[in-house]
């Protein structure tokens, strides 16, 4: 029998006449005879596993109707009673699984299952639940995964590699524990998942839903327009994106038009999204003052007297400020200290750390020239960033004009010569990190050395007893410099806090630079072994004996503490007094806090040695020196994220009253309040902090908690002040 | 301050002065056919100290009101107000002979016994009480958010009731609260619920509205621990997680009490220290004027 040649049968007693190899299914679709089923699509090869087309064709067991070809003479009965019996019990079997309502349901209704459920009357299951035991996927920012709503009908499989030909999804485990899964069972986000939103289109349950952004208004503010799916593909940089994701997507991506001199963006504002210069230029630029706050004595010796003010560093070079700095920001470029303006030009991205991890914006945007540009939500530059077009594109970007700058802002390659720079720009690879993936792992051999680029990154390292966060990094700082010196493996586990992204330089690269600028290895070599007596610092904290409340109140990281003496304090907040007249009235330290023995641990900085007020900073203008104390560098552009981060509330907002370029008038000043983050400075101006000078009860005291406790962590050592 | 044995060299030096100040004085007294008086040279001089003792101590308050300004640390200023100020009693006694005199100078030797002796007491106070304040107040908050704290535990009591009882929802709860609300999802009975209303209407938000004082009942640790026992046994076990955060919110509000109580202890003594202090400084020097005019 040729594969054109017709063959006869009966459905539900009607007489049908269809191709040789076409399947029951559809035969009794050409009919108009529905059969229910949910793993069969029509642009996918069917299966048959979820087993609701089941028909009866007079065999001993009913057949999946989806993959059983037609025969001769066949009778097929597609509702029977028993039919019916038997779909309605796999109705039953797999809502007895189903988390009803599933997402799906919740926001669309439109889980087919459920949908099932309602029309066989399934209401309350007869079968005991069972879970798959995994947790919900949230790593994807464009698409939820939830594993309980799984049916296995393997749409989501087929969507993604026969369809789309990524193969990034496929089935894992046997029985009970079957589900799908992502590459080698990663959590979605961190997978080789391109988002194109086939599988989630796929899906009939909750188990792969859109991620939907609410709350963010894309379609207001200056002038825009909601661009047309046809038209965003016909963008180089969008070609390959799923149509149907763009569509489910609508309005996550705006075109939007400024007019010259407007501002696109503000330094400090938290924000959401993310921009893409489609024509025009814009130029990027701090407006807080380049000055960080200096309390200073106005009068010496005995009549002493302390004011807050802003000093720039030509009037006060702190240690370590000799070389010259550039501002890192949320863009391809960074800026220069001295002259912290940019420009930015069509193809550029920038906006991408407020996207992706909801940092304040770094600095304030202004078209230089009328610009349009694509302003658009996470899912949709996740997607972007996902896509090779874009990603060329943006890496051919970052190598011509960013890198450059990239590398020079780190003072020990501020030595580099233009022919080498050039010589790297076509081996430096950029590699994007999910949160929480590790970038490197202690114990590893070490191929790589790495220089951040957008985001933030933990180093830790694994100890007797646990691990112990050894530095926060930020943009423009390096890692992976130790093991490539000594030739050796890891010493560090670096791990990305949010949406990382690094220059990756080769082993042979990183080498061959070593060899040509001495300079370089000399001054990595004082880096590193900085960053080893650091460590060894910090790990001789480990060794102290610790309490239970010493370590759940946070105070064996902290490097320094305001206590004050329950015992003989009395109250009087002489000390909150004297902190705030050294601080124009802003006190930096508030009388409340958690008890430990008798003492008070006081609201004010403790100069952590873990101290996550740095992690978010959005120029990274809050830093550690090598004493362990922590400053804020001069580019602070107020936006408060530190003092949010801080867990013990130490970090203040200190205004103050500047002159600044009006951006709404361009060329003339206006009088505005500025703000700059402060944290406890010790009164370095003098011996001894004002609140413990102040106090007349001799019940403040600034100590090493590990050296002052030490009588209590180690009894019969006794305690001394530090 | 605590007087303790960082003290040992001032009041070795504070001995020191008044034992060659009493050698002089009973030397002076016992060569004296008239008797010792304050305004032979000896008596003019013990005058001097002391009033330069008063002044110095006096000072402290002015030293106070310039924190910052590096003219010696405080505790500094505070150890020589505590014993120059004490030995300014002797020095004055010595300088009037151990006699009031005349109405001004018996005001002013009333003032200063009244005020050394305040300042004794507040010493002691301050040695003693950060102790009790520390031990007793376990919750202790600033003095001066006291009546935020409060506003705020009633806010939670208020919403905590609401949600148990069923008659409000509980937007305004904060975290504690709130989580005891979680687990508290058996509906009340109408006899569970007046009981738990009528508590909290008739006993509780008083005395968080400090409405009877110290002696509304729930003032009293033991009694309010006996009326939250038998409050318990008329109410389902489902409540007893909002129950036990009404007791913990009772239990603040006495410490909150406390707190305000060791607060006044502590500094209501200046009241008293610091006018009379003044009064003491503007007639002693009313005193000198005329002294050395007349």
């Amino acid at each position: 029998m040729s594969a054109n040649s017709l063959v006869e049968l009966t459905i539900d007693g009607n007489k049908v006449s269809v191709a040789a190899g076409t399947t029951v299914f559809d035969a009794a679709r050409m009919q108009g005879i529905p059969i229910p089923t949910l793993c069969h699509q029509q642009n996918e090869t069917p299966v048959g596993v979820c087993r609701m087309c089941v028909v009866d064709v007079g065999a001993r067991v009913f057949t999946a109707s989806c993959v059983r070809p037609v025969e001769a003479g066949m009778v097929v009965n597609t509702n029977s009673e028993k039919v019916q019996r038997a779909r309605r019990t796999l109705v039953e079997l797999l809502m007895a699984d189903h988390p009803s309502p599933c997402t799906r349901e919740r926001h669309s209704g439109d889980c087919e299952l459920e949908a099932m459920a309602r029309r066989e009357d399934v209401t309350r299951p007869r079968f005991a639940p069972h879970s798959t035991g995994r947790a919900k996927d949230g790593s994807s920012p464009s698409i939820a995964v939830d594993f309980d709503s799984c049916i296995l009908c393997d749409r989501c499989v087929r969507g993604c590699g026969e369809i789309r030909d990524h193969f990034v999804l496929a089935r894992m485990g046997k029985g009970t524990a079957a589900g799908i899964a992502f590459d080698d069972q990663r959590a979605m986000g961190e997978s080789s998942c391109v988002s194109c939103g086939e599988c989630m289109v796929s899906c009939p349950t909750g188990a792969l839903t859109n991620k939907v952004f609410t709350h963010t208004a894309l379609g207001s503010g200056p002038a825009f327009e909601t661009v047309p799916v046809d038209e965003l593909q016909q963008l180089p940089f969008f070609k390959g994106v799923s149509g149907t994701f763009l569509s489910l997507n609508r309005g996550a991506v705006v075109r939007r038009h400024f007019k010259s001199g407007e501002i696109i963006c503000r330094e400090g504002e938290y924000g959401s999204t993310a921009f893409y210069i489609l024509e025009g230029k814009a130029r990027v630029s701090i407006s807080n003052p380049m000055a960080h706050v200096k309390t200073k004595g106005v009068v010496k010796k005995f009549l002493g007297k302390l004011s807050s003010k802003l000093a720039q560093r030509q009037q006060d070079q702190r240690d370590e400020e000799t070389y010259k700095r550039w501002i890192p920001i949320d863009a391809p470029v960074d800026l220069e200290y001295d002259s912290p303006v940019a420009e930015l030009n069509a193809g550029d991205l920038f906006g991408e750390m407020t996207c992706m991890s909801l940092y304040p914006r770094s600095a304030t945007v202004r078209a230089e020239t009328d610009c349009t540009m694509l302003e658009m939500l996470r899912n949709v530059l996740d997607i972007m960033q996902r896509n090779k077009n874009f990603r060329a594109q943006l890496e051919k970007s970052y190598r011509q004009r960013a890198l450059d700058s990239h590398l020079r802002a780190v003072p020990v390659f501020a030595e580099l010569t233009d022919e080498f720079i050039s010589s790297l720009r076509e081996n430096v690879e950029l590699v994007r990190y999910s949160p929480g993936q590790v970038i490197c792992r202690q114990g590893e051999p070490a191929d790589s050395f790495y220089l951040i680029r957008i985001g933030f990154v933990k180093v830790t390292q694994l100890h007797m007893g646990g691990e112990m966060v050894m530095a926060y990094l930020s943009r423009s700082e390096y890692f992976g410099e130790t093991g490539l010196l000594r030739e050796d493996v890891r010493t560090a586990t670096c791990t990305a806090l949010d949406h990382v992204e690094v220059v990756r330089i080769g082993a042979n690269d990183f080498k061959r630079m070593l060899a040509e600028f001495p300079q370089v290895r000399e001054k990595l070599e004082v880096v590193e072994q900085e960053r080893m007596e650091m460590n060894r610092a910090r790990l001789a904290v480990l060794q102290d004996v610790p309490l239970d409340d010493f370590l759940t109140q946070g105070l064996m990281e902290a490097q320094s503490l305001l206590l004050l003496d329950l015992t003989s304090c009395t109250r009087c907040d002489a000390c909150v007094r004297a902190c705030a007249d050294a601080h124009d009235g802003v006190t930096r330290l508030v009388r409340e806090g958690l008890r430990f023995d008798h003492y008070l641990v006081a609201t004010s900085c403790r100069q952590c040695l873990d101290p996550l007020c740095m992690v978010g900073c959005p120029v990274g203008s809050i830093r550690r020196r090598n004493s362990l104390e922590v400053i804020i560098e001069d580019w602070c552009i107020g936006c408060g994220l530190c003092a949010e981060n801080c867990p013990y509330g130490n970090i203040n907002i200190h205004p103050f009253n500047v002159m600044v370029e009006d951006l709404g008038s361009p060329g003339h000043k206006k009088a505005t309040v500025k703000q700059k983050a402060t944290s406890c400075d010790l009164c370095t101006e003098f011996a001894e902090p004002s609140c413990v000078y102040a106090c007349p009860h001799d019940a403040a005291h600034r100590v090493d908690p590990r050296k002052f406790f030490a009588g209590l962590l180690k009894p019969g050592t006794g305690a001394d002040k530090a | 301050m605590r007087i303790d044995r960082t003290h040992q060299k001032w009041l070795a030096a504070s001995l020191i002065i008044l034992g060659v100040a009493s050698a002089v004085y009973v030397f002076y007294a016992a060569q004296s056919p008239s008797g010792p008086s304050g305004g032979s040279p000896i008596g003019l001089t013990f005058g001097i100290v002391g009033s330069a003792f008063m002044v110095f101590a006096g000072l402290l308050a002015a030293r106070k009101k310039l924190p910052v300004w590096r003219l010696g640390r405080a505790q500094s200023w505070m150890r020589g107000h505590l014993w120059l100020g004490l030995l300014s009693l002797p020095m004055i006694l010595f300088h009037g002979g151990f006699r009031f005199g005349g109405p001004l100078t018996s005001v002013l030797m009333i003032l200063l016994i009244i005020v050394v002796a305040s300042g004794v007491f507040g010493a002691a106070l301050q040695h003693y009480m950060p102790n009790v304040m520390t031990a007793e107040v376990q919750k202790e908050t600033i003095f001066e958010q006291i009546d935020h704290v409060r506003a705020g535990m009633i806010a939670n009591a208020d919403a905590l009731v609401a949600a148990t009882t069923g008659s409000g929802d509980t937007a305004g709860m904060k975290g504690a609260a709130r989580s005891a609300i979680a687990v508290q999802t058996v509906a009340l009975t109408q006899e569970a619920t007046a009981a738990l209303s009528n508590f909290y209407v008739r006993e509780m938000r008083p005395f968080l509205r400090n409405d009877g004082g110290e002696r509304h009942p729930l003032a009293d640790t033991s009694t309010a621990r006996a009326i939250f026992v038998e409050l318990r046994t008329v109410l389902p076990a489902e409540t007893h997680d909002a129950v036990k955060n009404l007791e913990d919110i009772c239990e603040e509000e006495r410490q909150l009490r406390r707190q305000t109580r060791l607060h006044h202890w502590l500094h209501g003594w200046l009241m008293l220290h610091i006018p009379l202090s003044f009064a003491l400084l503007l007639l002693g020097c009313v005193h000198a004027f005329m002294a050395l005019r007349y």
